[in-house]
């Protein structure tokens, strides 16, 4: 099926879950509410001519500097093994005690995507088996993905700028 | 009798032109090696023999950590043979092995860990900081990336590079020997066996 | 070990834990699993990943887009041109820019000699782990001479940011192509000896065969994909179902197995070392002539000769080097056929020359649950085939 044609089945079938759609650059996309995903989920995946049997990925955007409502978004891709098609699912998630249901009971795959979700984002992902911290070590503070979230607390060490001395290099101990 | 007799009689001095080319051959020997003696021993310091054998028997343990961990590898390889410097055995416990090749990216996560294992190479042991990350945090100026593994281990050499060759971490170990052999019967070897 | 009230020690589980730790010669980078035994039998193997976390995801949101390209090179460090090629696809999906023939097939011999130089890794250190030593000293033997073709075209053996927005870094040069038709007559006849070591060999197979097995419906549950899901039965190459870069110019076949054993997961990855390299040499025999990368200068730099004369090419070049590209705001993912699975970036930009958010998608990453799922009830032995069977990056998986 082409892109149209998912976007108008989904459309068709679920209307009142789906907020919009959307066809970027010829893929297939649709905007869901967090509380309406599981169903669009199951849908998408035990219909018979979308059949997304596959997920790909889930992905945390932090649309802070946007300055837009929702502050979050997690996107979803998803493939069909037999057909061959693709879909990307987008959901909103407000700033305040974010959240989204999990689909890890119908694809496995995703249960390591939706915890990086939450130690990244501090997305809390309701349902899931291990909501903790993944990548980062386990008693990190913060999420560093958020925007408000400094890249680092160190100034560069080394400039080409001559007449530039960093306080580190000023105050480090001469080596062995 | 006759050809007999002859017979014996060219057997017996053959035997005693051995015998004589024997003896002249010894004297020639003797006479060589008379004067020396002092070719055939060699007076040294006990510490710079010591270096001698732990530079030319390093033995590295694996601490690959990401992508120059892979030309570390093939630093141990057929084309850059590391075997011919004596750092063949890549030991996978600490404990047998006395220098750390840091090779990649240390992050916060995994600090504690090179610490540990740095605690555990038994004394006299080296670090060579292989790259640029973990020389200096490299690319990488984050929260998440140690900043230089000499903010946690010290450090003897460091080896730059993105990655760098083997050819540049075998200089690197080339360097690390000499500087053992610097150090090699002074007070600063004899620290670091603590 | 706890203890009881009378202060003697007693057990608290039949189970001895066993660490796998981060620092272990054969977990493939800074890989912990936390193994429970049963003897030598595996109960449950708990992994924990993030000892390589280096926040470029983080870092690529400050930089411009040709400044992220080197960052991607160190995510996968085995195959740097795929994710390279990812991220440049995902861009110019934005950009909306058209990739010359010629810059495409370059794109693809750079990809496949990646390739090609991953899977050989993959098989020295996977063979290695399971006791085969010569294999790993043969493999980089020939990976020697492609990091070799890497240094004459880009300078660089591995990290060669050779592909960039718009088309590649350089042209072709004359010796590159040649040492690359030098390559490919030499390559099949040690394929071939890589399998006349293992593949038929009794100690690999009673290794291998049967063990750490994904059927096709666990394979395609656990999101696994390149070999290893191949080995299990399900033909999805994304060469094949999404072309991108003018594969579906080149005539190839997509090795798939249906045991998704560690033995087939090897086979196919011998096979798919061959199948690259006629892509190779079909690419370099019908090499296109034209640019070798987009004449649109509001993506890529102007020829430099044009600097002289033309006041445009000028103020182009200024704006592309300080400013860099500016990207139409929106979201994209191209996903491609990495030498590990299906790699690609989701950007968001927001109009602006630095990316809003760049994710890579990860095989690796994805592979990890499905691996840790299936070492259960296996020797421990076998926990080290299959770390190695399904070809873990740890740089991209802890990004």
């Amino acid at each position: 099926m082409t892109s149209e044609e998912i976007v108008e089945k989904v459309k068709a079938a679920l209307a009142d879950a789906i907020q919009d759609t959307d066809l970027p650059q010829g893929d297939a996309v649709i905007f869901v509410a967090p509380d309406s995903w599981p169903a669009v989920a199951k849908f998408l995946k035990n219909d018979a001519d979308l059949q997304f049997d596959y997920f790909s990925d889930v992905r945390g955007v932090d649309y802070l500097l946007e300055e837009r409502e929702p502050r979050f978004e997690a996107v979803y891709q998803l493939y069909s093994i037999d057909h061959q098609h693709s879909i990307r699912v987008r959901v909103g998630i407000d700033e305040d005690n974010p959240s989204v249901p999990t689909v890890s009971d119908l694809w496995k795959g995703a249960l390591y995507p939706e915890q990086e979700l939450f130690d990244m984002f501090g997305i809390n992902v309701e349902g899931h088996p291990t909501m903790e911290r993944l990548i980062m070590p386990k008693d990190w503070e913060g999420f560093p993905l958020r925007k408000d979230y400094p890249l680092t607390t160190e100034a560069v060490t080394f400039s080409y700028n001559r007449d530039f001395k960093s306080d580190l290099v000023k105050s480090k101990p001469p080596t062995r | 009798m006759g050809l007999i007799d002859q017979a014996a009689e060219a057997f017996e001095t053959e035997v005693n032109n051995l015998k004589l080319n024997v003896k002249d051959a010894v004297e020639a020997l003797d006479r060589e090696y008379a004067g020396s003696l002092y070719d055939t021993i060699l007076t040294t310091k006990l510490g710079k023999v010591v270096g001698w054998a732990q530079k030319n028997a390093l033995w590295p343990a694996t601490f690959g950590l990401a992508c120059c961990a892979i030309e570390m590898m093939a630093m141990a390889n057929s084309r850059w043979d590391a075997a011919r410097f004596g750092a063949e055995v890549f030991r996978a416990s600490p404990r047998q092995a006395d220098l750390m090749i840091v090779s990649g990216r240390v992050s916060q996560k995994m600090a504690p860990i090179l610490k540990q294992i740095y605690d555990q190479m038994p004394e006299p042991k080296w670090v060579i900081s292989m790259g640029a990350c973990a020389s200096c945090g490299g690319v990488f100026n984050n929260y998440s990336i140690v900043q230089g593994v000499d903010r946690v281990v010290p450090v003897d050499v460091y080896v730059p590079g993105c990655p760098p060759g083997p050819e540049a971490l075998l200089y690197g170990v080339i360097k690390l020997q000499e500087k053992i052999m610097m150090e090699a019967g002074t007070d600063k070897a004899k620290k670091r066996v603590a | 070990m706890s203890v009881t009230e009378q202060g003697l020690l007693q057990r608290d589980k039949d189970t001895m834990t066993l660490n796998m730790g981060p620092q272990h010669p054969s977990t493939h980078g800074v890989f912990r699993v936390i193994l429970e035994m049963d003897g030598e039998v595996v109960k449950t193997a708990e992994p924990e990943i993030g000892y390589l976390h280096t926040g470029i995801e983080k870092n690529c949101e400050n930089k411009r887009y040709v400044h992220v390209i080197p960052m991607t090179d160190r995510l996968d460090y085995l195959n740097p041109p795929g994710n390279n090629l990812a991220f440049c696809l995902s861009t110019e999906k934005l950009l909306g820019v058209e990739i010359p023939d010629r810059a495409n097939a370059l794109r693809v011999i750079m990809c496949e000699l990646s390739r090609i130089a991953s899977h050989l890794v993959w098989l020295g250190t996977h063979a290695l782990d399971i006791g085969a030593m010569t294999v790993f000293l043969y493999c980089w033997r020939e990976r020697e001479m492609v990091l070799d073709l890497n240094e004459e075209i880009s300078g660089v053996r591995m990290m060669t940011s050779y592909i960039r927005i718009g088309g590649v870094a350089k042209d072709a040069t004359r010796p590159w192509l040649d040492g690359i038709r030098d390559f490919i007559e030499y390559f099949p006849a040690k394929v071939d000896e890589y399998e006349r070591l293992l593949t038929n060999n009794p100690i690999w197979i009673d290794r291998t065969e049967g063990i750490g097995a994904f059927t096709r419906e666990e394979a395609i549950n656990w999101s696994l994909s390149g070999p290893a899901l191949r080995a299990s039965g399900v033909n999805w190459d994304i060469r094949k179902t999404h072309p991108y870069s003018g594969y579906d110019k080149y005539d190839f076949d997509v090795p798939v197995y249906n045991n998704g054993d560690i033995y087939d997961r090897y086979r196919v990855r011998v096979e798919e070392m061959r199948q690259s390299r006629i892509i190779i040499k079909q690419a370099l025999e019908s090499l296109p002539d034209g640019p070798y990368k987009t004449p649109d200068n509001k993506v890529s730099l102007p020829p430099r000769e044009t600097l002289h004369t033309s006041m445009e090419a000028l103020i182009h070049h200024f704006k592309l080097v300080s400013e860099g590209i500016s990207v139409p705001a929106g979201e994209t993912y191209v996903p491609i056929e990495g030498a590990r699975g299906e790699v690609g970036f989701y950007i968001v930009s927001d109009g602006t020359n630095v990316p809003a958010r760049v994710k890579l998608r990860a095989p690796s990453f994805m592979a990890i649950p499905g691996m840790c799922k299936i070492m259960e009830g296996c020797y421990i032995a076998d926990v080290v085939g299959i770390i190695g069977s399904i070809d873990i990056v740890m740089g991209e998986v802890d990004r």
